[in-house]
Order: structure tokens, then sequence, then C-alpha cells
């Protein structure tokens, strides 16, 4: 019952703040957009007989190719539902930021955290529930009668979800990151820039094959769309070990949490 | 009732509280006195759960602030001003720290309303005046209708209206049988309001006791002020 | 005494820069990451065995650089909102086309000076790598690091640009790196018109690969961005109120 209250209180916290907003309108609108804009060349190409300009024929693997920018909207999440407790309000309405509030109204650290977990694990699963078909959808209709379907629809779920699992263990990763830093920039740059083709994991990866463990590359085979390097672990190891480096996370930042002065 | 007792806090070396300890009854306006930097919203701050104390303990109604359900019910702090996000609503904002606490929602137009804040709900806290994120920050100490208040420098950046207003209803609430805790540096603000009065000084309690009993054998509140805490700042 | 002039508005500017420590931090960070990535292509590429100068491992480098650019680039024009600082620079700066000015020039001065840092540091420790496994450097190039210093200098530039759109550090990162980091290559996977993005036109300054645009052309499409941006919110910051 308390957890609950804690939760609506969270999604109300977000779902109000202009940041919060942005994330999922990166995720939703942006992965969209970005379909749109792919799946017309798609169209084009194909129309015109050039099959070889574009990466792929199937409207799946178009609409999917726009999964890294849902990604960013899952790290604008998490790092917003924590993040947002720190900035500090304009000096002329009497400065001060939210934690206070915030632990005043929840003085039980660890509830509140897991409350930002759930309410981060909630927004991204329905950001994904409403993006993922609707950006297939668009997809099919743009390339129309030249899409040539290569993906089953048991291999579409299966990757749907896989996808979905990544975004949410990123958000929960950048939620417990920016507990740890009380600040949004770094995780920003390093979570998004991880989830980029120039990712510090992947370079690393050309020094030590110990590298493949780190979360985001266990993860990357969860929607394997981008197959840059070989190797690596496979889609179901690398998720359990994703998911372990976030509960790790989300442990040390309980714990800090719970012993830090607000 | 607020109940502390032998509070010790440090910050590295230094020590920002040793010993603290005295009560807050019902009924009556408790004001906690002293120059900035004494101990004043460091002791509130463990109050209420912000920071951890390094030794003794501050109870609220016989308990812990962390082990209250939902404590904005039984206690109703205001700490640092509005303690709301710059980007949100007045609205947005009450809006969540009532659903934190299982606050019906129609009591976030009551206290509004009982702040003053009803036109500018849908501004954007960021754009407030001191006053205003004053008045925000009572607004959700309010929302629980609890029977503790705790606040700090309550009048700061409050006009002469608000602070006669809020004087008012401080008054109100330790008739009513509420406890109310202030703390100020202002002591002309205090002398008319308050029942009781506790004092600090260097991180130590140097005063505490009914105003008259205080006050007596000074000239004033403010005299007796600075007697007893350049006494500490002298030891 | 004379009127203070252009000249003392942008050391003015300079000083604020100077003086905070978040901005001598971006500015630090992307020194050091380039040491280090310079350093790390450096070392991949001998255990790996493949052939690499020290201006290829800093030209590899740039990528990852650019996010340390697009921080040095947000925070002369995000700064002073997080707190009441833009109205004492109001009051002591009121004519605010010259403050932009001011302001834009000094961000050239930061940004310039980092990128040309970054370049340095980062070339010398791939060199210093590579000599460590007695491997000569090979061909500087001087004309592909220059190039790599002024797509930096754009990076920065651009994210100045949305800065003064936006006025908050974190939304400008998101919108910079999405667009640079995600949506650029993304696009450019799918179709050819993506040489138009800012970044892709102002790579051609160091790596000439484009069909169409060249190191001229490319950087001018990519400072059209620039310009465009910084245009909207020049005008926006000169007429409304602070």
């Amino acid at each position: 019952m308390r957890l609950i209250r804690a939760v609506s209180a969270e999604l109300s916290k977000c779902l109000t703040l202009p940041g919060g907003r942005a994330g999922i309108a990166v995720a939703m609108l942006g992965s969209i957009a970005l379909t749109v804009l792919n799946a017309m060349t798609a169209r084009r190409a194909l129309a015109s007989g050039q099959p070889e300009l574009i990466a792929s024929a199937s409207p799946f693997e178009t609409a999917f190719a726009a999964m890294p920018l849902g990604t960013v909207g899952a790290v604008v999440l998490g790092v917003i539902a924590i993040g947002s407790e720190y900035t500090p309000n304009s000096p002329d309405a009497g400065g001060g930021r939210q934690i206070g509030t915030t632990l005043t109204a929840l003085p039980q650290r660890i509830g509140l955290l897991s409350a930002k977990a759930v309410a981060v694990v909630l927004l991204v699963v329905g950001i994904a529930a409403v993006t993922l078909p609707v950006s297939i959808g668009v997809a099919r209709l743009i390339v129309g009668e030249f899409a040539v379907e290569s993906v089953s629809v048991a291999e579409a779920v299966v990757r749907c979800l896989g996808g979905t699992l990544y975004w949410t263990l990123t958000g929960l990763m950048a939620l417990a990151i920016t507990t740890l830093t009380r600040s949004a920039t770094v995780p920003l740059i390093v979570l998004i820039m991880n989830n980029s083709l120039v990712s510090f994991s992947l370079l690393l990866t050309n020094l030590t094959s110990l590298a493949h463990w780190l979360p985001d590359l266990a993860g990357r085979r969860l929607f394997t769309g981008i197959d840059t390097v070989d190797g690596g672990l496979d889609a179901v190891p690398g998720a359990w070990v994703m998911a372990a480096w976030t509960v790790a996370l989300l442990l040390v930042a309980g714990a800090v949490l719970r012993r830090r002065d607000a | 009732m607020i109940d502390i007792e032998q509070l010790v806090k440090r910050h590295g070396a230094r020590t920002v509280l040793d010993r603290v300890g005295f009560q807050a009854a019902p009924g009556r306006v408790t004001a906690f006195l002293g120059p900035n930097g004494a101990g004043k919203s460091s002791t509130l701050r463990i109050l209420v759960g912000l920071d951890r104390a390094d030794g003794g303990h501050a109870l609220v109604a016989g308990r812990r602030y962390s082990e209250l359900a939902a404590p904005l019910r039984t206690v109703g702090s205001m700490l640092d001003g509005s303690g709301a996000h710059r980007s949100r609503t007045a609205r947005a904002h009450l809006a969540w720290v009532a659903r934190s606490n299982g606050i019906g929602g129609h009591r976030i137009a009551e206290v509004l309303d009982r702040v003053g804040l009803t036109d500018h709900a849908r501004a954007r806290v960021g754009s407030y005046s001191l006053g205003m994120g004053q008045r925000l920050g009572l607004a959700a100490a309010l929302l629980g209708e609890p029977e503790v208040l705790v606040l700090d420098e309550p009048v700061n950046g409050l006009d002469p209206e608000g602070i006669r207003w809020i004087r008012g209803l401080l008054r109100g609430h330790a008739d009513a049988g509420g406890t109310v805790l202030l703390s100020s540096h202002l002591m002309s603000e205090v002398a008319g309001l308050a029942d009781d009065i506790v004092m600090i000084a260097g991180g130590r309690i140097v005063a505490s006791g009914p105003l008259d009993e205080v006050t007596s054998g000074y000239a004033d509140l403010e005299d007796a002020f600075f007697a007893l805490t350049d006494a500490e700042a002298s030891r | 005494m004379t009127a203070p002039g252009l000249g003392s508005a942008v050391a003015a500017e300079l000083d604020k820069l100077r003086t905070l420590p978040a901005m001598l931090l971006a500015l630090a960070g992307t020194i050091v990451a380039g040491a280090a990535l310079g350093s790390a292509f450096a070392a991949a590429a001998v255990a790996g065995r493949v052939a690499l100068t020290a201006t290829e491992a800093t030209l590899a480098t740039v990528p990852y650089l650019q996010a340390g650019m697009l921080v040095v680039g947000a925070w002369p024009f995000t700064h002073e909102y997080a707190g009441s600082q833009i109205r004492s620079t109001l009051a002591a700066m009121p004519r605010r086309p010259r403050l932009l000015v001011a302001k834009t020039i000094a961000t050239l001065v930061a940004a310039g000076l980092t990128a040309a840092g970054t370049v340095a540091v980062t070339w010398a420790a791939g060199a210093i790598t590579l000599r460590a496994h007695g491997i000569p450097e090979g061909d500087v190039g001087l004309g592909s690091l220059v190039g790599a210093v002024g797509y930096l200098l754009l990076m920065g530039l651009l994210a100045a640009g949305v800065a003064l759109l936006v006025h908050h550090l974190v939304p400008t990162l998101v919108t910079t790196l999405s667009v640079v980091m995600i949506a650029s290559p993304l696009l450019a996977a799918q179709s050819e018109h993506a040489r138009w993005l800012p970044d892709r036109a102002a790579q051609q300054l160091y790596a000439a690969t484009d069909a169409v645009l060249t190191p001229g052309t490319g950087s001018l499409v990519a400072l059209g961005w620039v310009m465009a941006i910084g245009g909207i919110a020049a005008l926006r910051f000169v007429r409304r109120d602070a």
C-alpha cells in the first residue's frame, strides 16, 4: 500500500516535469520520426530497384533500427527520476532542493529508491508497448508493397521483448548511477555515448575481452539489430549479466542513499 | 510533542551539535533561537530524518520520524524554502506530495487557498518570489493536517502582511492543541508569538523554558539572547 | 575614464569561464580523455598488429572527444541560468548584442583552446605509446589534425547555439548527444541525405570521404547549422525579458 502510494507519487513527479516529458517524447516521437525517415528512404530505394542502397528491406528491421533513441529516452527518465531531486531552485524563490520535501514525505530511503525504480520500469515498459508496435506498423505502411519481411512474427515478438528489457535495465542503471553522482551530466554523457557506435565499452573490447562482460555489451544481443563486433556473450547469459549489473548498481545506490545526509 | 535528547552531530572533526536536548509541547509555540550556524537547521534536519545523528535521538509523537507510516499526517515541515523543483507548477508539486502520503486531492486547493497561492497555482515554481516560495513550503507542510509543525525560519521573505498572517496561523494551530516548533533569528518576530524559548549557540543549548522565565533578569528577549549566546561564544 | 568596450566584455566573460570549476573540469576532462583514448587506440593497434600512425589514432578518438566539446561549448551559455547570475551580467552589460558577441568570442577561445590542446595531447599520447613499443609514430599529416581541431570546435559551437536556445545544460546535452551520437549514425546507415547533418558535414574537415561535400563546403554546412540555431536563439535573447 505504502509502495503503491510512493510509486504513484513518483510517476506524478516524472510526468509533471518538462524533462520527464521530454524523455518520453524522445523515446516515442523520436523513434517513430526516425522510422518514418528510414522507411521513406527504404521505399524509394526499393521502388527504384536499388535495394543495395539500404540496410534491409524488412519493415521490422527498418523500425528496429531506431531502437537506440528509445534507449536515450530510458536514460533520460532514469537520470531525471533522481537528478531532479537535487536541482537547486531559483534563489529568488528561496533556493533549496526538492530532495528535502521528498525525504520528509517518504523517510524510508530504500522504499523511495524502490518506488523510483518501479516508476522507471512502468514508464519505460509503457513507452515500449506503444512505440514498438506503432513504429513497426508505420514502417509497414510506408514501405508497403515493396516490403520483404525477413523476420518471422515469433522472432519479432522475442526481439521486441528483448529490446524492452534492454531499455528497462538501462533506465534502471541510469537511476542508480545518478543516485550516486547526484548530478545528471556525467551519467547522461556516459550512458548515451555507450549506446552509440562510439561506445567506450566497445573500445575496451579491443584491449581486453573482459569488456564483453560490461553491462551494455552483455545486453547488446537483446536487440541484435546492430552486430558491430563479433564475440561476446549470447543473448540469454548476456541478459543475466546485464541484469546482475543493474541489481548491483541499485544495491550500491541504495546503501549510499541510506547512509547519506540529504 | 517533540522530544530531543543528547543529540550529537559531527562534520569531520567539527562538532556541530553537542548533546542538544529540549522538548516542544502540544498547545504551545516553541521558538528555537540562535545565531546563524549555531545548529538550528542541523537539529531540525535530524528531527525530520534528512540528516543522521551521530548520537542521541529526536522523536516526534514518541517515534523516530522514519518510523511514521504517513509522516506528513503527523508532522508538517518546511526547511530550505519551497522544497519544490523549479520546473514544476505549485499544483503539480503539492499533487505528488499528497499522493505520497495518501492525502486526499481536495486538500491541494484548500492549502493553496489557505496560503494565498490559488492565483499562482499554475505558475512554475522557478518564477516565484522568495515570499511565494515560502508560502508554497508552508502549503506542503499544512497538506496532511498534521498535529506537529516544524518550520525553519518561516518568516523569511514574507511581507508585513504575510508575517502577521503566519503568526495568526501558528497561534491558532497551538491554541487548537497542536505543537509548533519554529526556528528564527528575528527576536522581535518571536517575542510576540512564542510561549517557550530554546536558545542554541555553538551547538549547545544555552537556555530553555517559558518565555518569561528565560527573559527574567533581562530587559527583553533580544537582551537575553545576546547575553546568553555571547556567553557561549566567549567560552 | 573611457567607456568599457568589447575587449573588457570579452575579458569579463573569459574571467567567468576561468573561475567556473565545472568549466575547468570539462576542459581538463576532455584533454585527459584524449590522452587516454589516443594511448588506447595506439595500444590496441599494437596488440592487434595493425599499422597505425599517431595521427590516425588521434582521428579515431575524435568521435569520442566531441562529447567533451559539447559540454565545453554549452557551459558558457547555461551556467548563468543555474542561479541568478544572468541578472548581474545584464546589469553590468546591458547591451545584449554586444554581450552575445563577447560571450561568443569567449566561447570560441575556450573551445578552441580545448580542441587544440586535446588534439595535441591525444597525438602525443598516441606517439608515446607507439614509441614505447618501438614503432615510429609515422607521418604527422598536419592538415587532418588541424581539421580535427576545426571539427571539435564546430561541435562546441553547435552545443553553444543549442544552449543559448534552451538555457540549461541537461536539455542541451540530451539534444546534442542524441543528434550527434545516435540519430546521425542511424540516419547515415539508411540515407545519403544524412551528409547534410552538422556533424556529418563537419567530419569532412578531417575525413574527406563524402562524394558531394568537400572540407570547405562541409564546414560551411555545419557553420550554417550553428548560425541558424544560434541566430534564432540570439534574436530571442536580445528581444525577450531575461
